[in-house]
C-alpha cells in the first residue's frame, strides 16, 4: 500500500497541466459513427468541466483525419513540458494485419508506428495512451514505453470485433463510483478497472462470448495485464496518473494555514497504510482496534481541515 | 431415453441362415428370462467368424465399443445389407447418437425403401424428441410389415403419453393379436393398470410368467410414472426392474436421474457411476455426473419447511429476494390450495442454463425455465438469461403452484390442468406477470387451432406444429381463468380433487361443470375469442401500423408518432418486446421534452408486463425527477423480480428506500450490493452503514463504516458518519 501514499503525494503536487486529445475514428456506418462521436464528446465535456485545468481537444467525424491528428500531436509536442501530462484516447475501429496496427480514420489510416513516433517526441513526463478500438492489442508492442501508461481494448490484434470498452471508459469519467479510493480524482488505473469490469459484465449479462479483453501496460516492457496489481509491478504508474479531478482536495492543499493539519493527515494515512500492510500478521481484534483509532483520528483531522 | 427398452424387445431376424439360429437361441434364452444361459450363448457367439453376429453378441453383453467395431466390419463386408445398417442404427440410438442412427436408418431405406425395421428406427428416433412424425413413421413401418410389433408398441406408447389409455390399450391389443406373448405390448397394458392405481395387474403376472427377469416391464411403467410426475413411485418401479435384471443399465441411469431430481444425490451418483463404469458413457449419464460434481459450488440454505440451493457466486445476492418470494408464495398457495406439504420444498437456481437442463433431463439443450419434481423445484437463475428475457419470480410461482396442485392430488393430475393452474397463478399473483399473448397464440386463435379440452395434453406432449406447446400453455391457463371467472376459484379446487381421484378430463368436466366437454369447448372458445377479439382481429392492422410507425421513427417525425402510434399500440397491448410502441411513444415524448408524458407512457409499458430493466430504470428516473419517489421505488422494485444483478439498481433503490424511511428495505438493497463485490467497495459499505444507522442498528453501522474507510480512508461522508457514530 505504500505506493498509495506516493500517489497521494504526487496527486498533491500536480503537474503543471494535462493535455488531452480524444479522437473518434471512422464508424463505417451511421450507428457506429454516432456512438464513437458520442463517447468522444462525452469524454471531452467531462474533461472540460473538471478541475484538472484540462487542455482538451476532440477530433470527430470528418475532422478526425490523419492530418488533423498529426497537427494536434505536434501542438501537444510544442505545448507539453516535462512536468506536464499527456493523454491520447482513440475510439473507433482498428485493424491489424499481423505486423501493423491501423487506427481507422477518414482518409488514410494512421499506424501505431507513426503514432509512436509522435508520442516518443513528447516531453511530457507522464503519458497515458488509451487505444479503445478493435485489434488494439496489436498496437501494444510498439506503443509501450517507460513512463507511459498504455491501455488497449483487446488482448491482441486478432480480436477484431467492434469494441464497447470506450463506452465504459467515458462512463468511468462521469460515475463517482469509479473513484474507488474516494480521493475525488479518477486515476488511469481506476478508470481502467471500471471500464474493464463493465465491459466484461456487458458480455456476461448479454450471454455473449466476450470478444474484447482490455490490457494495461505501464512498465514499458510487459505484455500487458488484465488485472493490474500495482504491488506486483503493473499498474503502479496508472495508479499515480490522475486522469480527472472533481473534488476540493486540491484547493485545500494550496492553503498554507492548513499545512500542519495536512501533514498530520498524511502521517495518519501513512500509518493506516502500514497497518493494512501488517493486517495478515496480527490478531484480528488488535488490527480492528488500531484501525478504528487511526480512522477516527483521520476523520477528526479531516473535519478540522474542512472547517 | 425410452428407446433402449423398445430396442431390447425388438426381435429382428436378420438374414444369416446358419448363424441366425444361434443368435435366435441366445435371444430366446433372454426372452425366457434365462439370463445366465443367454450370456453363455452370446459369449460363444463372440467367437463367430461372422462380424455381424459378433456385433450382436457384444452389444447384448454390454461391450459397446467392440459391438461398434464389429458392426463396421459387417458393413464393410456387406455394404448392401440394410439389416446391418438398421441394427447398427439401433446401437447408436441406444447410445444417444441419434443423428448417426438416423443416417444409418436412411441408408438402409435407400437400399430397401420399405424396410420396416429402419422405418421403426426412424420412428423411435422421432419419438425420442417427441416429434409428431413418429406416428406417421410407425404407421409406415406397419404398412410395410403388419407384423412389426415394435412399431405397434410405439403407437401404444405415444397414445399413453398423450394421456389416452383407451387408444394405448387398443394398439397394445393389436400387437398382442400378432404375438400374444409380446412382452412389450403386455408391459403397456400393465402400465395402464399401474397408472390407474391397480398394482395387481394381471398383465404383469403374465409377463413375469413368460419371463421372470423381464425388468423392462417395470422400466416401461416407471417411465410413464415419471411422465406423469409420479417420481417416487417411478423410483420404486425402477428398483423393481433392476432387481429382476441388474444389467438394465438404461433403467439404472434413469433411476439415477430421477433420484437426482428428488435431491437424493448420493444414491443417484452411485447408480450413474455404475452405468458409466460399465461403458454407458453417453450424455444422459455423463452430464448428470459432471453436474453432481459441480454441486460443491452450491450453497444449501436450510430453513424450516424449505431448502434453497443457490450457486455460491450469487447466493449472497439472491438469497434475500428468492427467500422472500418463496415464503410469500408458499404462504399464499398453502392457504389457497388448503394443502400442507409433508416434505420441505427444495428450490434450486442454476446460473448456467445448460446445468439446469442437465439437472432436468440429463441433457443440455432444453428451453424450459423451470421444472418441478414433487417438492423439488429447479429453475434458471436470473443470471442464466439476458436481462429482460426472464421473470424469475413469475417462474417461481408457476413452479410452486405445481408443487401444491400435485401434492393435493398425490401427483395424479393431467398435464394440461397442472400447467393451466400454474399459468393462472402467475397472473393471479400480479397481472404484470406471466407470459403475454404472443403472435403464435394470436394466429392459433385466429386459425381455430386451439385443441378440445379433452385432447389438450397432446398439445404439450406431441405438438403437431412448432408453436403448439406455447399455445397449449396459453390455452390451459385461459381455461383455468375461464373456469374461475364463471364458477369461482373453489370450482378449480373441486376439479383438482376430482383429478386426484384419477378421473379423466371428460369425466371431471361433466361431473364438476355439469356439461359435456364439447359444450365446455364451445363456451370457452366464445369467451377466449371475445377476450382477445381486439388483438386477434386487429393483428394484421397492427403489423401494418408497426411498419408505418417504424418509418416515422426513422424520419424522427415525433408529432406524427404521437398522433398515430397510440391507436396501433392499443391493437396489441400485450406486445412489450423489442420495438414495442410504448417505448417508441415515450421516446417521442422525450424528444419533445415532455418527460411527464414519457413517464406516463412507460407506466403503461410496466403495467402491460414490460420487463426490460433499462426501460424500467428510465421510468424510475423520470418518476424521480417528478418527485414521485414512491412510484420510482415501485418501478425499480419490479426489476428485482427480473434481473436483480445490477449494481446501479441496488444503489438507486437502496437510496430511495432510505430517503422514504424504509430503513429495512434499504438494508436489504445495500447488503445485496455489498454481496455483489462492486468495484466501489467504499461507497457500498458506507451506504449499508447509513441504512443500518437509520434502522437503529448502530453496531452493524459501525462495522460497515469501518470497512468503508478501510477501503478508502479519506472518504469524507464515511468519516462524518464514523464521527457521528462515535459520539
Amino acid at each position: 500500500m505504500r505506493f498509495i501514499l506516493a500517489l497521494l503525494l504526487t496527486a498533491l503536487g500536480l503537474p503543471a497541466a494535462t493535455h488531452y486529445i480524444t479522437v473518434a475514428g471512422l464508424g463505417g456506418e451511421a450507428d457506429y459513427d454516432q456512438r464513437f462521436t458520442g463517447w468522444a464528446n462525452t469524454i471531452d465535456q467531462v474533461l472540460k468541466g473538471s478541475r484538472t485545468g484540462a487542455k482538451s481537444e476532440v477530433l470527430t467525424g470528418a475532422g478526425a483525419t490523419r492530418e488533423r491528428l498529426r497537427k494536434a500531436l505536434e501542438a501537444a509536442i510544442q505545448d507539453c513540458g516535462p512536468n506536464d501530462a499527456f493523454v491520447l484516447m482513440l475510439i473507433g475501429h482498428g485493424t491489424f494485419d499481423g505486423v501493423n496496427y491501423r487506427f481507422n480514420i477518414p482518409g488514410p489510416d494512421i499506424t501505431e508506428a507513426e503514432l509512436a513516433s509522435y508520442l516518443n517526441r513528447l516531453r511530457a513526463g507522464r503519458q497515458l495512451v488509451v487505444v479503445m478500438t478493435s485489434s488494439s492489442g496489436g498496437a501494444l508492442e510498439r506503443l509501450r514505453k517507460e513512463n507511459r501508461v498504455l491501455i488497449v481494448a483487446t488482448k491482441s490484434g486478432t480480436e477484431k470485433n467492434a469494441t464497447i470498452f470506450a463506452r465504459y471508459w467515458a462512463e468511468a469519467l462521469r460515475d463517482p463510483s469509479a473513484d474507488t479510493d474516494k480521493n475525488e480524482a479518477i486515476t488511469a488505473l481506476e478508470a481502467f478497472r471500471y471500464a474493464s469490469r463493465k465491459t466484461a459484465g456487458f458480455y456476461e449479462s448479454q450471454k455473449r462470448l466476450a470478444t474484447e479483453h482490455s490490457l494495461l501496460e505501464d512498465t514499458g516492457k510487459g505484455e500487458g495485464v488484465r488485472e493490474p496489481v500495482p504491488e506486483e509491478g503493473q499498474g503502479r504508474l496508472a495508479a499515480a496518473f490522475t486522469l480527472l479531478r472533481f473534488g476540493a482536495a486540491q484547493e485545500a492543499a494550496k492553503d498554507p494555514a492548513r499545512q500542519k493539519l495536512l501533514a498530520q493527515k498524511e502521517d495518519l494515512e501513512s500509518q493506516i497504510d502500514l497497518l493494512k500492510y501488517q493486517k495478515a500478521a496480527m490478531p484480528a481484534g488488535e488490527y480492528s482496534k488500531r484501525l478504528t483509532a487511526l480512522l477516527l483520528d483521520l476523520a477528526r483531522t479531516q473535519e478540522a481541515i474542512d472547517k | 431415453m425410452r428407446l433402449l427398452g423398445r430396442l431390447l424387445g425388438s426381435l429382428l431376424l436378420v438374414a444369416a441362415p446358419l448363424a441366425a439360429q444361434t443368435l435366435d437361441s441366445c435371444r430366446q434364452s433372454y426372452r425366457r428370462g434365462l439370463l445366465a444361459e443367454a450370456d453363455r450363448c452370446y459369449q460363444a457367439l463372440r467367437a463367430s467368424p461372422d462380424p455381424y453376429l459378433r456385433a450382436e453378441a457384444n452389444w447384448a453383453l454390454d461391450r459397446y465399443r467392440e459391438a461398434n467395431e464389429a458392426f463396421k466390419q459387417a458393413l464393410a463386408a456387406q455394404p448392401g445389407n440394410p439389416d446391418y445398417r438398421d441394427r447398427m442404427g439401433r446401437l447408436y440410438l441406444s447410445h444417444e447418437q441419434t443423428q448417426d442412427a438416423v443416417d444409418l436408418f436412411n441408408e438402409a431405406l435407400e437400399l430397401k425403401p420399405d424396410h420396416a425395421g429402419a422405418l421403426t428406427g426412424l420412428a423411435l428416433a422421432a419419438a425420442g424428441g417427441f416429434d409428431a412424425a413418429a406416428i406417421r413413421l410407425a404407421e409406415k413401418a406397419l404398412a410395410a410389415s403388419p407384423r412389426q410389433i415394435e412399431a405397434r408398441v410405439l403407437l401404444a406408447t405415444i397414445a399413453l403419453e398423450d394421456n389416452n389409455p383407451e387408444k394405448a390399450a387398443e394398439e397394445a391389443d393389436k400387437a398382442l393379436g400378432v404375438d400374444p406373448q409380446s412382452l412389450e405390448a403386455l408391459a403397456i397394458k400393465a402400465t395402464i393398470d399401474l397408472l390407474d392405481d391397480k398394482p395387481d395387474s394381471p398383465h404383469l403376472a403374465t409377463i413375469l410368467k413368460l419371463n421372470p427377469a423381464f425388468g423392462e416391464a417395470y422400466q416401461t411403467a416407471a417411465r410413464f410414472f415419471v411422465f406423469n410426475r409420479r417420481y417416487e413411485e417411478a423410483i420404486e418401479l425402477y428398483r423393481k426392474a433392476l432387481k429382476l435384471n441388474p444389467r438394465l443399465y438404461r433403467a439404472r441411469a434413469e433411476l439415477g436421474l430421477n433420484l437426482m431430481r428428488l435431491g437424493h444425490d448420493a444414491e443417484a451418483r452411485k447408480h450413474l457411476e455404475a452405468c458409466y463404469n460399465a461403458g454407458n458413457t453417453y450424455p444422459s449419464v455423463g452430464n448428470p455426473l459432471r453436474l453432481l460434481d459441480s454441486y460443491r459450488n452450491f450453497r444449501y440454505i436450510r430453513r424450516g419447511n424449505y431448502v434453497l440451493k443457490l450457486h455460491e457466486k450469487e447466493a449472497d445476492l439472491l438469497e434475500p429476494y428468492v427467500e422472500a418470494e418463496l415464503q410469500r408464495a408458499m404462504a399464499t398457495l398453502e392457504k389457497k390450495y388448503r394443502t400442507r406439504l409433508d416434505h420441505p420444498v427444495q428450490l434450486e437456481l442454476y446460473p448456467d442454463h445448460e446445468d439446469f437442463a442437465v439437472r432436468i433431463l440429463g441433457m443440455p439443450g432444453m428451453s424450459a425455465l423451470g421444472v418441478t419434481f414433487a417438492n423439488v423445484v429447479a429453475m434458471d437463475s436470473p443470471t442464466a438469461r439476458r436481462p429482460g428475457e426472464y421473470h424469475w419470480a413469475s417462474t417461481l410461482w408457476h413452479e410452486l403452484s405445481h408443487v401444491y396442485t400435485l401434492a393435493a392430488t398425490r401427483q395424479r393430475m393431467p398435464r394440461w390442468f397442472t400447467e393451466g393452474m400454474a399459468v393462472y397463478e402467475e397472473t393471479a399473483t400480479s397481472p404484470e406477470w406471466g407470459d403475454r399473448i404472443s403472435p403464435q397464440v394470436i394466429l392459433a386463435i385466429r386459425d381455430k387451432k386451439l385443441l378440445p379440452v379433452a385432447q389438450l395434453d397432446r398439445g404439450f406432449v406431441h405438438p403437431t406444429y412448432p408453436e403448439q406447446v406455447v399455445v397449449s400453455y396459453f390455452q390451459a391457463g385461459r381455461v383455468c381463468k375461464f373456469i374461475e371467472r364463471k364458477w369461482g376459484f373453489d370450482k378449480l379446487l373441486d376439479m383438482t380433487r376430482a383429478f386426484g381421484e384419477l378421473k379423466t378430463t371428460p369425466a371431471v368436466i361433466r361431473e364438476q361443470l355439469g356439461m359435456t366437454p364439447e359444450e365446455f369447448d364451445k363456451q370457452f372458445l366464445a369467451w377466449v375469442e371475445d377476450e382477445t377479439r381486439v388483438t386477434v382481429e386487429g393483428f394484421e392492422g397492427w403489423k401494418k401500423g408497426m411498419q408505418r410507425i417504424r418509418e416515422l421513427v426513422n424520419k424522427e417525425q415525433h408529432d406524427d408518432i404521437l398522433r398515430e402510434a397510440p391507436a396501433v399500440r392499443d391493437l396489441y397491448q400485450d406486445y412489450v418486446e423489442a420495438g414495442n410502441l410504448y417505448q417508441v411513444i415515450a421516446d417521442a415524448w422525450l424528444a419533445k421534452g415532455d418527460r411527464e408524458a414519457a413517464a406516463a407512457e412507460l407506466e403503461l409499458y410496466a403495467r402491460a408486463g414490460g420487463k426490460d430493466p433499462a426501460v424500467l430504470k428510465l421510468l424510475a428516473t423520470l418518476l424521480e425527477e417528478q418527485g414521485r419517489k414512491k412510484e420510482a421505488i415501485q418501478a425499480l422494485s419490479r426489476i428485482n423480480h427480473i434481473y436483480p444483478l445490477d449494481e446501479e439498481l441496488r444503489r438507486r433503490l437502496g437510496g430511495l428506500l432510505l430517503e422514504a424511511g424504509d430503513a429495512q428495505g434499504a438494508v436489504r438493497e445495500f447488503r445485496a450490493l455489498v454481496a455483489m463485490k462492486p468495484l466501489d467497495q467504499a461507497a457500498s459499505f458506507f451506504n449499508l452503514a447509513r441504512a443500518y444507522n437509520s434502522a437503529g442498528r448502530q453496531e452493524e453501522a459501525m462495522e460497515q463504516v469501518l470497512l468503508s474507510l478501510e477501503a478508502a480512508p479519506g472518504y469524507r461522508p464515511a468519516q462524518r458518519l464514523l464521527l457521528e457514530l462515535s459520539r
